[in-house]
């Protein structure tokens, strides 16, 4: 029995033991339960996962995508592309979909929050290697898709839907009528 | 190139759930303050900016447990769609399909019963956050 044990032991130490931040580059945002993580994954189509709908292209950047840990089948959710715009990973990972690739970025762990496994994207190394690409093609395929929405500032504050979602019901959501009071009040 | 996987299900659980549509992001993250201040009226603006942005979004439901949300009735575009970003901040009652993996909770909804608007009022405890989703009509 002691010898079945150890055996298994062994058998598990490997992966228990990965450290996925070894190697990593990931630059810190300062987040209190961040932890670099560079690994090699599949892209997969989340909805295709659980459900076996699968369109060829993942879904064209519209759904939302995993990476399917190689090191040990972990499906890891990337929430997070590397601009610190309010973006996610999905239009980033979409063009490797149902490809091996290599990611560096940061992990998320709060598991009393329920923050497991959930990533921030920084930099993709495409399949068969070569150069490492950033994660950061977020905001130029918005200005590409919304050329009318051209001008100064932050690609959120000139966003034709969020613009009308803001019209009709105010910054707070509760409607434009006390949404003015109270900016009247606390500005 | 890329190829469609094999479409095998995997099995799932039907619940009916109630909570917020919240931005996973900043509940995780921390980066915009407390899980409590990144959800509801005082969040409404930046629930917004991250759903159109494509960052997912979850059901927050009253127990504390998040669902992160692939599919609304018949809408797949749960990375910056249009249905996501009208619920963006809303309390629904939810019926679907869960899904566990890895520590997380994935919720394909069927049918959104109903769509409660912003029930979460927390405004004047937290403000706008981030302070600068209202832009300073002072400025």
């Amino acid at each position: 029995m002691k010898k079945l044990i150890a055996l298994l032991a062994m058998m598990a130490s490997p992966l228990a033991a990965q450290d996925f931040s070894e190697g990593s580059e990931a630059r810190s945002w300062n987040l209190y339960a961040e932890v670099p993580a560079k690994f090699e994954a599949t892209v997969v189509d989340l909805l295709c996962t659980f459900t076996g709908d699968c369109p060829a292209d993942c879904g064209a950047g519209k759904r939302q995508l995993g990476l399917l840990r190689t090191a040990d089948d972990t499906l890891i959710l990337p929430m997070k592309n590397s601009q610190p715009a309010f973006t996610g990973a999905a239009v980033e990972l979409q063009p490797f979909c149902n490809q091996t690739i290599t990611v560096d970025g940061l992990m998320i762990d709060d598991p009393e929050l329920g923050a497991n496994n959930v990533y921030l994207v920084q930099t993709i190394v495409p399949p068969g290697g070569g150069d490492k690409i950033k994660a950061n093609k977020w905001t130029k395929n918005w200005a590409a898709e919304h050329p009318e929405a051209k001008g100064k500032g932050p690609w959120f504050r000139r966003d034709p839907r969020i613009k009308s979602i803001i019209a009709e019901e105010g910054y707070l959501g509760l409607g434009v009528e006390l949404d003015e009071a109270w900016i009247a009040d606390n500005f | 190139m890329s190829l469609p996987l094999a479409g095998h299900a995997a099995e799932g659980t039907r619940i009916q759930v109630t909570g917020e549509i919240i931005d996973t992001w900043c509940y995780y993250s921390g980066v915009m303050g407390s899980p409590d201040a990144v959800v509801g009226s005082a969040h409404h603006t930046c629930a917004l900016w991250c759903s159109a942005g494509g960052i997912p979004v979850g059901l927050l439901a009253e127990d504390g447990t998040v669902y992160m949300v692939l599919k609304v009735g018949e809408d797949d575009q749960t990375a910056g769609g249009d249905t996501t970003l009208k619920l963006a901040a809303h309390t629904v009652e939810a019926d679907g399909m869960l899904y566990e993996r890895d520590g997380l909770n994935y919720l394909v909804v069927s049918d959104v019963v109903s769509d409660l608007d912003i029930t979460n009022q927390n405004h004047d405890d937290y403000g706008n956050v981030p302070p600068f989703s209202i832009p300073d009509p002072n400025k």
